[in-house]
Parts: C-alpha cells; sequence; structure tokens
C-alpha cells in the first residue's frame, strides 16, 4: 500500500522534507496546540449539532406549548443520548479554544516572539482570537432562549452605536432589527459556515507560516547547540506527544462537559418581552464591566450629526485602541538581529511589566462586570482599575530589576547567563 | 510577433478583465444592500396611537387588557403591549412598542410628565435607551425603574430621567388619558422610543 502510494506521490521526499521537521520543545508550546485542539473539537461536535438543530423562529408546538423551531430542537438535542454532554462540550471548547489562544499569545507577548520575521504570524494570530471570540458570539444566539436573545439583542444594540455606518452592519450580520425572521438563519450561517472557513484558511497560513519560518527556540538551545535547530522530529516524536496531549484534553473537556451541562436554555425559557439580567461569557465580561461603569452621558460629536457615544467608545473604541497598539507592537518594538530564540521576559523589564499591567486592566474591568454584587461605586471602580494597573507595572517593573537586575545594554539577548 | 503587438494584446486582454470584473461587482452591489432586510409593515407592527387600550405583554395574564386596578399602587410597574381596541390587533411585533405602566400616587408625578399622566398612571417605553433591554425590574428599596442588563435607573416620578447606569437618556413617555377604569393612548411616545444608533439624542421627556 505504502509502496504504491510512494510510486505515484513521491511519499519518501515528502517525509523526508516535512516529517522529519524538528520540532522545538518547551513546555509552553503545547498552549497553541490546545487551541487548535479545541478547534477540532468544535468542529466535530458542531457537526452533529447540525445535525438536528433548525435555524428558525418559526413557533412550533412541542408537549402542547408553542416555542421557537430554534429553542424546541436545541432541547430535542438535550434530549438525544449524549446530546447534552456534546453541546456542553461545545461550550466549554470554545471557552477553552479561546483561552488557551489568549494565554499563546501572552507567551508570545513576554518572549518577544512577534519580532522580526514572526509578523505576520501575529497578526495572523491576532485576527485568529478576535474572529474566534466573534464565531463564540455567534453561537451564543443559536438556542434562542431568553437569556441568549438578550445578550444578542446587546450586541446588537452595541453594533448600532457605530457612528455612521453602526445600523447597516448590525442590521446586516443581525438580519435586521434583532429578532426577526432573518436573524438566526443568518447568524447560523455565519456560525457554521463562514466564520469556521475563515478560521480554518487563518489556522492554515498560520501553520504554514510557522513551519516556513520555523518556530522560535528556546534560550537553552543557544547553549546547546547554538545556530541550530534542536528539537524532535514530528513523525514520530512530536506526534505521539501531540496526540496524547489531544487524548488529555478530550479526557478533561469531555468530564467538565459531562459534568456541568453549558446554559441550561430548560431553566432560562424560550424569550419573554421581559429580559433577564444577562452576563455574556468570561471573556466578555472585561467589556460588560466596562459599560456598567462608564458615564452614560459620555460622547464625542462628529459631523453630520452622528456621535461617538458611550457604548461605542466602551465596547468599541476601548478594545479596538488595545488591537491596534497590537497591530503596532511589531514595528514599535524592535531587535537589530533576526529573532531565532525566545527573548528571557526577565531581560525585557518594560515589555513584561507592560503586559502584566494590560492583564491587570483586563481583570479588574471583569471585577467591574460584577458591580451590583460586590456594592462597589462607579469611582471606586475606576480607581480599582487605573490604580490596580498602574501599580501592577510599577511592582513587576521593580520586581524584576530587584531580582534579576537591569538588562545589559545595546542587545540584551546577546548573551545568556 | 513584435514586441508591439505582444503588449498590445496584453493590454486589451487586462482592459476586458478589468472592465468585465468591474462591472461584475458592480452589479453585486443590490444584492449586498438587500441584506439588510427590509421592515415589514404589518398592523402588529405599527406604534401604538390615540385611542389604543393596553394589554399585559408577559405572564399569565399575557394578552388581557389591562385596567388601572391590575397596576399596583407605588409600583412595580407592568408591562404592556398597545392593542387596537376596534381590531383587535396587539401590537408586539415592534420591539419598541413595548412600554410600562407604573402608577404612583397622583402628588408624587412630577411636572416633567403631569400632563401625560392619568390618575396617577404613567406611561414609559419600557426599552432601556442604552442596548435595548427591557426595563422590566422593580428597585424596591430606591423605587425605581431598573434595566437588568447594565443597571440603569430610572426615576418614573421625574419623566424617567436617568438617576444612575449607562443609559445615555430618559425613557419616552407614552401619552395615556382615562377612559372608564382603563389607561388609554393619547397621543405618540414624547421622543423616540429604543436605541438611538450612534446619532445624537435629540432629548427625553423633558424636552418635547
Amino acid at each position: 500500500m505504502y509502496r504504491w502510494l510512494d510510486e505515484r506521490l513521491d511519499l519518501n521526499r515528502f517525509n523526508k522534507k516535512f516529517l522529519s521537521k524538528a520540532f522545538a520543545v518547551h513546555h509552553s508550546y503545547f498552549i497553541g496546540e490546545i487551541a487548535l485542539f479545541a478547534f477540532i473539537t468544535l468542529i466535530i461536535t458542531g457537526i452533529f449539532l447540525t445535525f438536528n438543530y433548525e435555524p428558525s423562529i418559526r413557533m412550533v408546538k412541542v408537549a402542547g406549548k408553542n416555542l421557537p423551531a430554534a429553542y424546541a430542537s436545541v432541547l430535542y438535542i438535550d434530549s438525544l443520548p449524549f446530546g447534552a454532554v456534546l453541546r456542553s462540550v461545545h461550550h466549554w471548547s470554545a471557552s477553552i479554544m479561546i483561552a488557551a489562544a489568549f494565554i499563546h499569545l501572552l507567551r508570545i507577548l513576554v518572549s518577544g516572539s512577534y519580532k522580526r520575521p514572526r509578523e505576520i504570524n501575529w497578526f495572523l494570530g491576532l485576527l485568529l482570537l478576535v474572529v474566534a471570540i466573534v464565531t463564540a458570539f455567534t453561537g451564543y444566539s443559536l438556542p434562542f432562549d431568553a437569556f441568549s436573545a438578550t445578550a444578542t439583542g446587546i450586541g446588537y444594540g452595541i453594533g448600532t452605536s457605530m457612528p455612521y455606518i453602526g445600523e447597516w452592519i448590525s442590521q446586516l450580520i443581525f438580519g435586521g432589527e434583532f429578532p426577526t425572521v432573518h436573524s438566526i438563519p443568518r447568524i447560523y450561517s455565519l456560525h457554521v459556515l463562514w466564520f469556521p472557513l475563515l478560521l480554518m484558511a487563518l489556522l492554515g497560513g498560520h501553520m504554514l507560516v510557522m513551519v516556513k519560518q520555523k518556530h522560535t527556540q528556546p534560550a537553552y538551545a543557544k547553549k546547546v547547540a547554538p545556530g541550530r535547530i534542536l528539537g524532535v522530529p514530528l513523525m514520530p516524536q512530536q506526534a505521539y506527544m501531540s496526540t496524547v496531549l489531544f487524548f488529555l484534553y478530550l479526557a478533561v473537556v469531555f468530564f467538565i462537559g459531562g459534568t456541568y451541562i453549558a446554559h441550561p436554555i430548560e431553566v432560562f425559557g424560550p424569550p419573554t418581552a421581559s429580559t433577564p439580567p444577562v452576563k455574556p461569557d468570561w471573556y466578555l465580561i472585561w467589556i460588560y464591566g466596562i459599560l456598567q461603569i462608564i458615564p452614560g452621558d459620555l460622547k464625542i460629536s462628529l459631523p453630520g450629526g452622528a456621535v461617538m457615544n458611550s457604548e461605542f467608545i466602551g465596547s468599541i473604541l476601548v478594545p479596538g485602541i488595545l488591537g491596534l497598539v497590537a497591530v503596532l507592537l511589531p514595528f514599535l518594538d524592535t531587535r537589530a538581529t533576526k529573532m531565532r530564540y525566545m527573548e528571557l521576559p526577565t531581560r525585557h523589564p518594560i515589555r513584561t511589566a507592560v503586559t502584566f499591567a494590560v492583564l491587570a486592566f483586563l481583570i479588574t474591568t471583569t471585577l467591574a462586570g460584577w458591580k451590583q454584587e460586590l456594592g462597589f461605586s462607579n469611582g471606586q471602580l475606576w480607581a480599582i482599575i487605573i490604580g490596580g494597573s498602574i501599580i501592577t507595572y510599577l511592582v513587576v517593573y521593580y520586581g524584576i530589576i530587584l531580582i534579576w537586575g537591569r538588562p545589559p545594554k545595546g542587545d540584551p539577548d546577546a548573551e545568556i547567563a | 510577433m513584435s514586441k508591439k503587438t505582444d503588449t498590445t494584446r496584453r493590454a486589451i486582454v487586462g482592459a476586458t478583465i478589468g472592465v468585465g470584473l468591474g462591472i461584475g461587482s458592480l452589479s453585486l452591489l443590490t444584492p449586498v444592500i438587500s441584506l439588510r432586510p427590509k421592515k415589514e409593515e404589518t398592523p402588529e407592527a405599527e406604534p401604538p396611537k390615540e385611542g389604543d387600550v393596553f394589554t399585559f405583554a408577559v405572564g399569565d395574564n399575557a394578552g388581557k387588557e389591562i385596567s388601572f386596578d391590575d397596576i399596583p399602587l407605588g409600583g412595580p410597574a407592568v408591562l404592556a403591549f398597545p392593542k387596537d381596541p376596534k381590531s383587535g390587533v396587539i401590537k408586539s411585533a415592534e420591539k419598541n412598542n413595548l412600554v410600562l405602566l407604573i402608577r404612583l400616587k397622583p402628588d408624587e408625578v412630577g411636572d416633567e410628565v403631569k400632563d401625560y399622566a392619568a390618575d396617577g398612571t404613567i406611561c414609559y417605553s419600557a426599552i432601556c435607551t442604552h442596548l435595548g433591554c427591557t426595563v422590566g425590574e422593580w428597585d424596591s428599596s430606591k423605587n425605581m425603574l431598573l434595566c437588568p442588563c447594565h443597571s440603569g435607573l430610572y426615576d418614573p416620578r421625574h419623566g424617567a430621567e436617568v438617576v444612575a447606569g449607562p443609559p445615555p437618556r430618559p425613557l419616552p413617555a407614552l401619552p395615556i388619558r382615562a377612559e372608564g377604569n382603563k389607561p388609554v393612548v393619547a397621543g405618540g411616545f414624547t421622543s423616540p422610543p429604543g436605541v438611538l444608533a450612534g446619532t445624537e439624542a435629540a432629548g427625553g421627556s423633558c424636552t418635547v
């Protein structure tokens, strides 16, 4: 069989070129892989869900009750053998994919791996994170229960707050003023077709660029074998490690999915005229937190009667500025030599401290999402957010200098102690 | 083949492809524009008009007409949809038609909404001006209307002005009058209900 294929496809050449490729080994390199495994799991469980889901809000009669078809079909999925577990695994995998992608991003950030020549993969990675979050958000509306319909309605409201184009774009994505009869079919096609295709294309690009440019190496590789690529071959060592990790991932996520049923739609009930108090999923609570504490009358007037209101500033402008800084980063923080080895975070105290300060900002704004429960005032929360971020910066910066000393002038990574 | 003809040929082929692609993508504009669905004009989606009565929007009584006795004095508010009494159509297809009825002691009704109230009962749009959630909760410690989504607080006594939270403007009022034992719509909203998309808000119920 192998010979038959080899004669036709020249597999030996392929093997030599790609399957024996050396993969650098470091525990932090598996985080990106976990994001990939989560994506694969999402597709497989997603196929199961699409086979049973009905993307429509027409009313159907189920057990004497009038329910939207989408809602009823998710109830049906939950009633299937392992249906609720697979739906939960789908839900938790989305969370894990975003979490893993974000931690992967932090690793790239503190190790300076976004620098020349890896800027392209930095951009692709940022796009992947944003598209993953948007995809997760579109999936949120599909069960069409009271909770998810309210949350998606808020998303629609945030979209319309964009000056000039907001209403048009929001109606394009949500099929009119959410919820209309067009909303669920349109969001469904985005969620199961167009965004996954985009994710696959971006992921493919991300992998290809990584293979072409070669992975960064841990700093120890410089001491062990300077100028050479230190690692294990893709086939068989790396492949076995990844497979074991994938099984571990499946074991953990199925345990979580089987133990904690995600988004219990029977409890929330179908949408009604009143809206329940909703919080978004954890990865958007920081934006929700900002919206809670931003002054409502904050606005910047634009020509033509348009205005940047507080919703736009809090939920689009602030994340947008963070994204813009991330995009500009490889151009602002550069180095003279081509990057081969990960930089040590302790040799770059400013960058490391800024990373931690941004993390502190995200955590404290997430905290603001529980404003009601915590009973803090807006002023207190702003003090915690701004003070917390600045203090984190100072503590990390001076902590690094105190413990590891100031980085040497010139190329701080020239010699590794 | 001379070099010159070669370039000319290429230019012609290039121009043909370019023009074709250009016109082709221009013609795509129409379907793209149609992606924003047209709003369907049905009797159920018409705005409230004078003479409309109110029906319960949620709960076991949904669809039943509301009389003053159904609205608890001093809150909480009752969510309602307007109903055309002649055709019997409940106007629940338009989200911004959702209103709330709140009954206060007549001396509690502030000057801002005095003209719109009937017998201490005031009708406000129930769609939060922030991001379009339903202002469906009642803060019983402060006696205020509460939107659960981002905790916007509105004072029903003073034209539903924003007391706390992110909403950019008060809830518009819907003028009502008493007809027998029932509140009845006496005019249109005092300002556009719902979320104003990225445009300058034109006052609340105070500025008419």
